[in-house]
């Protein structure tokens, strides 16, 4: 019953920011929103960079070729606060590997794709607020026996290039002195498949993407190793741009926009 | 094997669905784009650089030399990667700029191989017909190494095909990217998915080898 | 943020222990995976020319598969789909037996080549001195095809070394798969590139040179690609 009346609220909120904000930020009022966003209203589509092998955060469903998603829907509120229309976005499929080049070389305008803020990311790109909070987890199989990060001594550790996973469990292994062997891969669904094959005992990354991929002979442990915080990229040079993204952003966070997104698409 | 055996057989329920299946061909399409396109650029390409090296142009022969020799001995992988994360091309570029780099190389020896298979001799006919350089090489010489070159150039095209399926790395969905993404939501499907995708680059390729070899066939009887 | 300033490389330098151990992996692999090319082109190279039919419809089989389908999903295939099959192979040796059945293909089809370029009449005449099909084609035919196959099995042996980086989408341990690591942990991608594309070309380059030579120096036409 709560539940329900909860939903009530949260739809009717929606509803009023979705109206608030489309008579706010639609192109034809003539309010600027900046140069960089006056550019993508020219050019009239938002170009996004996005996962599209992420299920729950963006993933291409082979039935229809769409892509959706939690992030998908955040580029489609961005979308709407700089266009006017969700529904006017390009989406481009990024890895872990390709998202930052993309954004450098200007093919996209902003990235949401599982993208971990860190200060080193921060001197070469633009980062919103955090919109989901995370932890790296381990996924192991149940017949593995294996409890925790200290069970993983000398045992094989699938990672997936350029993301923070590594860095992040080397630190917290060291002092265990635990020793695990990293093996990276392009991207997560190879890393499954060599968790299923027994090529590697643990696929490790941030919990919510490891969710996507558990089944009936896998568990995630409970442990976190880490306190990731996902934010949209930009490129750097665009900070108005940046803004733009980040005030859509706070405004879906005070009208409660964004947790009803997480509870959509089971993130909450 | 057991183990092999029932998987393989109950990931392909999951690929032979409608859906992954129309999926899995709008890859070949992609496919087949991306080839066709590095094939016709690394040809022009290859024309030129071959044209360069059999014609002793000075100085730029020297380059075409240079590059051909750099780019067919390094790993395609690599030409693409580093086209775009060193020269922050877009995915698609960098796929077409990383394979041509290598193919362009390939093909401007298949060119001046062809080149130099016609006899010097037709030089010197035809210059004793008053015909120019520039002449002779474009309606004498061209024409006949053309015809020659085709069977190289159709199982260098083969090459190209097998070797997009580097290019979902980068991001680009082609057929091999594809089986990817249904990986994604389907880990079980794994081997069934690469069993597929194997099947379907053979039929492709196979027809094309298939149409090399009877080309060949039909040159081989006429230039003799 | 230049991408190729000089503190890059001297990161580069710093860490090149990864470059170099990459560099060994994929010496090793290559090595041992011509080895295997080799004895798996010679057998099916004669299949090829055998005087039945089941050697020959074999030889079709492996060479027309393995030329047709790509290396990475091949490699692939063996390194996720082998463990079901209760063979848990270490990575190296993934690599070895992908690169090997690969390159194989080609070079039976060099070596089917070599052995018809020797005159039929010869078998004929080993025949009539004696010798059965096996002791012919050991003692007569391939010896004399040996000479014609070895400039494109110098390319080959090429072709291969340029191939081993598809060890890196397996985690394989090679030197595009450090790179890859390493350039992306970093992003000194420019550094990081020249230096793996320089340290292929001075394992390809002489064997492009020894082909070349071997090439005039038997008089043959150009090479083939794999």
């Amino acid at each position: 019953m709560m539940a329900a009346v909860a939903a009530a609220i949260l739809v009717s909120v929606l509803g009023l920011t979705a109206c608030s904000s489309s008579s706010g930020g639609s192109s034809g009022n003539g309010k600027s929103l900046g140069q960089s966003a006056d550019a993508i209203q020219k050019r009239g589509v938002l170009k996004a960079g996005v996962k599209i092998d992420v299920p729950k955060f963006g993933y291409k469903d082979p039935g229809t070729g769409k892509i959706d998603g939690f992030e998908v829907d955040l580029v489609r509120a961005v979308a709407k606060k700089i266009l006017g229309d969700p529904n006017k976005i390009e989406l481009t499929g990024v890895t872990a590997k390709t998202r930052a080049a993309l954004l450098d070389n200007g093919e996209l305008d902003l990235v949401a794709a599982t993208f971990t803020i860190t200060e080193d990311r921060k001197k070469s790109l633009n980062f919103t607020d955090s919109y989901f909070t995370d932890g790296i987890a381990i996924m192991v199989k149940k017949s593995s026996g294996l409890t925790g990060l200290k069970d993983l001594d000398k045992k094989k550790i699938g990672v997936a290039k350029s993301a923070t996973t590594k860095a992040r469990l080397q630190e917290k292994a060291d002092p265990l002195g635990v020793k695990p062997e990293f093996l990276e891969f392009d991207s997560y669904p190879e890393i499954k498949a060599a968790l299923d094959a027994g090529r590697v005992d643990a696929f490790s990354v941030d919990g919510a993407i490891l969710y996507g991929y558990l089944d009936d002979s896998t568990q995630i442990l409970p442990d976190r190793y880490s306190q990731e915080e996902y934010g949209i990229a930009t490129a750097k040079p665009k900070t108005d741009l940046a803004k733009v993204v980040n005030d859509t952003l706070a405004e879906m966070k005070s009208s409660g926009e964004l947790d009803q997104l997480k509870q959509k698409w089971g993130l909450k | 094997m057991a183990g092999f055996t029932e998987l393989l057989l109950q990931g392909m329920s999951i690929v032979l669905r409608a859906e992954n299946l129309r999926f899995l061909l709008k890859g070949v399409g992609v496919t087949l784009e991306l080839s066709l396109e590095v094939i016709l650029i690394s040809f022009l390409l290859g024309v030129a650089l071959g044209i360069l090296r059999y014609a002793r142009v000075p100085v730029l022969a020297t380059m075409a030399a240079t590059y051909v020799e750099a780019m067919r001995n390094s790993p395609m992988l690599l030409l693409i990667l580093a086209a775009h994360f060193a020269l922050r091309l877009t995915a698609w570029n960098s796929g077409v700029a990383g394979m041509s780099l290598y193919t362009s190389a390939v093909l401007a020896e298949v060119v001046r191989g062809g080149l130099n298979s016609i006899d010097r001799g037709q030089w010197e006919a035809a210059r004793a017909q008053g015909f120019r350089y520039v002449q002779i090489l474009w309606h004498v010489v061209l024409p006949q190494a053309l015809r020659r070159m085709i069977p190289p150039i159709v199982s260098q095209f083969i090459t190209v095909v097998k070797d997009t399926a580097y290019v979902w790395l980068i991001g680009v969905d082609e057929l091999t990217g594809r089986a990817k993404i249904i990986m994604g939501a389907h880990a079980e499907a794994v081997i069934a998915l690469f069993f597929t995708i194997a099947v379907v680059y053979f039929i492709v390729n196979y027809v094309l080898s298939a149409m090399a070899r009877s080309l060949e066939r039909r040159y081989w009887a006429r230039s003799f | 943020m230049n991408p190729l300033a000089w503190w890059r490389w001297q990161a580069l330098f710093e860490n090149r222990a990864i470059f170099l151990q990459g560099l060994g992996q994929t010496v090793l692999a290559s090595a041992l995976a011509l080895g295997l090319a080799l004895v798996l082109g010679a057998v099916f190279g004669v299949m090829a020319v055998s005087p039945w039919r089941l050697p020959r419809w074999l030889n079709r089989a492996y060479v027309e598969f393995t030329q047709n389908t790509p290396l990475v999903v091949q490699v692939l295939f063996l390194y996720l789909g082998l463990p079901y099959a209760g063979i848990m192979m270490p990575v190296l040796w993934v690599g070895v037996l992908g690169l090997g059945i690969y390159h194989g293909a080609y070079v039976a089809e060099v070596v089917r080549a070599g052995i018809n370029s020797v005159h039929r009449g010869q078998l004929e005449a080993a025949y009539s001195q004696g010798f059965n099909y096996f002791g012919a084609m050991r003692h007569i035919i391939l010896p004399q095809a040996a000479r014609v196959v070895l400039p494109p099995l110098t390319n080959q042996a090429l072709a291969l070394i340029k191939n081993s980086a598809v060890l890196a989408m397996i985690a394989g341990g090679d030197l595009m798969y450090y790179t890859d690591s390493w350039s992306s942990d970093t992003l000194h991608y420019g550094p990081a590139y020249i230096v793996a594309g320089l340290l292929y070309l001075v394992l390809t380059l002489p064997l492009a040179w020894l082909t070349t030579n071997l090439e005039v120096r038997l008089g043959r036409g150009q090479r083939g690609v794999a």
